[in-house]
């Protein structure tokens, strides 16, 4: 089994997965596609620490891998999909550049963290993919967070960049002490929690949710 | 050690329990002032022995009690404040019984997230209190009980700047931790005091990059430009007593992080690597808070910019360096924290007032307020840097470090940017405190006919309170302006030893 998968390289194949969902936020026109495509790189996430796992035969790598799963994975779908529905934003996410644009873009970040990384400091014990993908996850949640419009799109990309930031760590030390990692998990559910309370507060106060009516305040 | 942080959880419990509005703020009173009681002689031990606690997991030195010791203080002086200044904000209408409760509980949670971060010794447990700060405090933030909409957008605005910036210094972390693997083998180390035993031997590039994202990340959270944009809208604002601590102490603990992570990266990287960064985000911080500083209209944004300002001067001080640089940056955090919560507390005052937090909407505060004039006119002097007050003795020791080690270029431009800064406070605060007297304007706000209330606070012992929180801190800083200490000196010699300057 362990032979197995590394013969057909299913690290990279689930991390290239986790990169594919990431991209597609560029594509989707509507705000639940965007949710789903959360959940599908959440449950691969999952997956791969499952992996990773059983090939090492670490137990806490197991234990994460649920935790994932149910947090990630379940939890914080659910919560987005009901503060979807509350602000009645189903339709349009309004990017301020083209989806097209938005999509090369990111290829483009894409390629320069591959070309940036090649030559890195790090050996990790992973496949090397695995770092470099969760370094674009990171930098593609942040360029959704800043190229749109509406407050919950911002909510998504900031919980893609959680989780090229959690792939990063895993690939650079197969995660931290559990304990830690649960207390990371949980401030991150707070946060999000705590986010969707205050869009649809935006959406309450500003009768809108796009963060356009967010200027009051400058200088 | 474990008792200071059950405090504030249980006294956060009972004030959100509690039916009470107006028994509330002094349950939260009594929860601050049982916390100085248990944790002072705490602090005292650990500034002269370091302690540890639960396998390591919690520590305490010097450095942790200064800062931890600054955070009772100020969370005693906010309580003392909050007291009337809620019980003014309910009388005009602006908040209920529900927000007051929610109010104590969450500021008492924020005090139990500042002390966890200066009582934690796993990197990443104060990452995660950090983050809980940020959390606690956004919610603080939008309670908003001037302007909804406006403490809505500004907390938006906090919380997703601070948590993308903190996602970064997550990153640094695990690259410490991947830089302790490869040095410990096999399961690395979070601990702060076992990554300094091992510090010389890590990995300098990796180190490199850990630091900075670690820079980035609490620098977002400490209010340096250029990602310093959520600080003048959040303190702005907030409440005021939050606004006071937010700047006050908030700022500070998340430097405390950087500072706490200079001292296990220098030992591999050497010390200028670390030190120009934070004199380059020290210079960026004060040259464009000045600029900010002259141009403003709004007198609680031109607090929020001075703090940017001020943290610029720290974050100089220790990238600076050497004994007489890192005694003049933690001799600043103090006295910043003693000037600005002075500050905010009486602007609160002045808002509740004049109904405005405009300039030119106030004048001749000096006359029609006599006492809130005079306080206002010691604080600010003493956050531009005037003798013989407090700020100006720390801010001259940065400067004379930096003229010790021939930093000119550095020095030209810390007083072109303090000069520049010491125009725009007086002018601006100047305007508010000296031209002719106007009439106070009640706020545009819905809730319309409030004029007698708005007009001034009440008699009571919650006044004598209030009144009493800002003479106290403005006798510190007057005689903060000409000795500093004697415990204060020697505790700051040893933080200094703590971060291994040399």
């Amino acid at each position: 089994m362990k032979n197995w998968i590394q013969a057909f390289s299913v690290i990279d194949f689930i991390s290239a997965g986790i990169l594919v969902t990431a991209v597609s936020i560029n594509t989707f026109k509507r705000i639940e596609p965007c949710v789903k495509a959360y959940t599908l790189n959440s449950w691969l996430l999952s997956a791969l620490t499952a992996v990773a796992a059983f090939m090492t035969g670490e137990v806490h790598l197991y234990a994460a891998s649920v935790v994932t799963f149910l947090s990630k994975g379940i939890l914080i779908p659910m919560f987005l999909r009901r503060i979807v529905r509350r602000i009645k934003a189903t339709h349009d996410v309004e990017p301020y550049i083209s989806n097209a644009l938005s999509l090369t873009i990111s290829g483009i970040l894409v390629v320069v963290v591959y070309a940036a990384l090649k030559e890195g400091i790090f050996v990790t014990g992973l496949s090397k993919n695995v770092l470099q993908i969760s370094i674009a996850v990171i930098f593609i949640g942040l360029f959704i967070m800043i190229t749109r419009r509406k407050a919950i799109i911002q909510v998504i990309g900031l919980l893609f960049m959680e989780n090229g930031l959690f792939l990063a760590g895993f690939a650079l030390t197969f995660g931290m002490p559990l304990i830690m990692e649960l207390g990371v998990l949980f401030d991150m559910l707070m946060g999000v929690i705590i986010l969707g309370i205050f869009v649809i507060q935006i959406k309450k106060s500003f009768a809108s949710s796009d963060l356009d009516k967010l200027t009051i305040l400058k200088g | 050690m474990v008792l200071i942080l059950i405090i504030p959880l249980v006294t956060a419990f009972i004030c959100y329990m509690l039916k009470s509005a107006k028994l509330v703020g002094y349950v939260s009173l009594a929860g601050a002032v049982a916390l100085a009681s248990v944790a002072l002689p705490v602090i005292m031990s650990a500034i002269s022995t370091p302690t540890e606690m639960m396998n390591g997991v919690l520590y305490m030195d010097a450095l942790s009690g200064y800062i931890m010791a600054l955070v009772i203080f100020l969370s005693l002086a906010s309580a003392v404040y909050s007291i009337e200044y809620l019980e003014h904000e309910m009388k005009v209408g602006l908040t209920g019984a529900r927000g007051v409760r929610r109010y104590y509980a969450l500021f008492h949670l924020f005090i139990f997230t500042m002390l966890l971060v200066t009582t934690a010794n796993n990197l990443a447990l104060m990452w995660i209190a950090i983050e809980a700060t940020t959390i606690v405090s956004a919610l603080l933030i939008g309670l908003g009980f001037s302007k909804r909409s406006l403490a809505i957008e500004a907390a938006w605005k906090y919380i997703i700047l601070c948590t993308v910036g903190i996602t970064f210094a997550l990153l640094g972390i695990f690259i410490t931790y991947y830089a302790t693997t490869a040095v410990m083998g096999g399961q690395g180390a979070l601990n702060w005091t076992t990554i300094r035993s091992i510090a010389p031997k890590l990995n300098p590039s990796t180190m490199k990059l850990a630091f900075i994202f670690i820079l980035v990340g609490y620098g977002t959270k400490a209010g340096l430009a250029p990602v310093h944009n959520w600080l003048p809208d959040a303190h702005s604002e907030a409440p005021s007593p939050i606004s006071a601590l937010l700047s006050g102490i908030l700022l500070n603990t998340a430097f405390y992080g950087i500072m706490r992570f200079v001292t296990i990266t220098d030992p591999s990287t050497g010390s200028v690597f670390t030190g120009n960064l934070l004199i380059l985000f020290g210079l960026i911080s004060m040259g464009i808070s000045s600029v900010f500083i002259l141009v403003q209209v709004n007198y609680k944004r031109l607090l929020a910019y001075s703090s940017i300002e001020h943290m610029g001067i720290i974050s100089l001080g220790i990238g600076i360096g050497g004994p007489v640089g890192v005694y003049g940056a933690l001799l600043h955090i103090l006295n910043h924290a003693l000037s600005k919560p002075l500050m905010f507390f009486v602007s609160g005052r002045i808002q509740a007032h004049y109904g405005s937090t405009k300039i030119e909407n106030v004048g001749g505060v000096l006359s029609s307020m006599p006492l809130m004039g005079t306080l206002t006119f010691i604080g600010v002097l003493s956050l531009a840097g005037t003798p013989p007050f407090n700020i100006f003795i720390s801010e001259f020791t940065v400067l004379q470090a930096a003229v010790l080690k021939g930093l000119w270029v550095v020095a030209g431009l810390f007083l072109l940017f303090a000069a520049f800064v010491f125009y725009g406070m007086l002018s601006g605060f100047g305007r508010m405190l000296f031209r002719g007297k106007e009439t106070p304007k009640v706020e545009e706000n819905e809730k319309g006919s409030n004029r007698d209330v708005a007009s001034g606070f009440s008699v009571s012992m919650s006044s004598a309170f209030n009144k009493g929180i800002m003479i106290l801190l403005a006798s510190l800083i007057v005689v903060f302006g000409f000795t500093v200490p004697g415990f204060i000196d020697s505790t700051i010699r040893i933080c200094i030893d703590i971060l291994g300057v040399k």
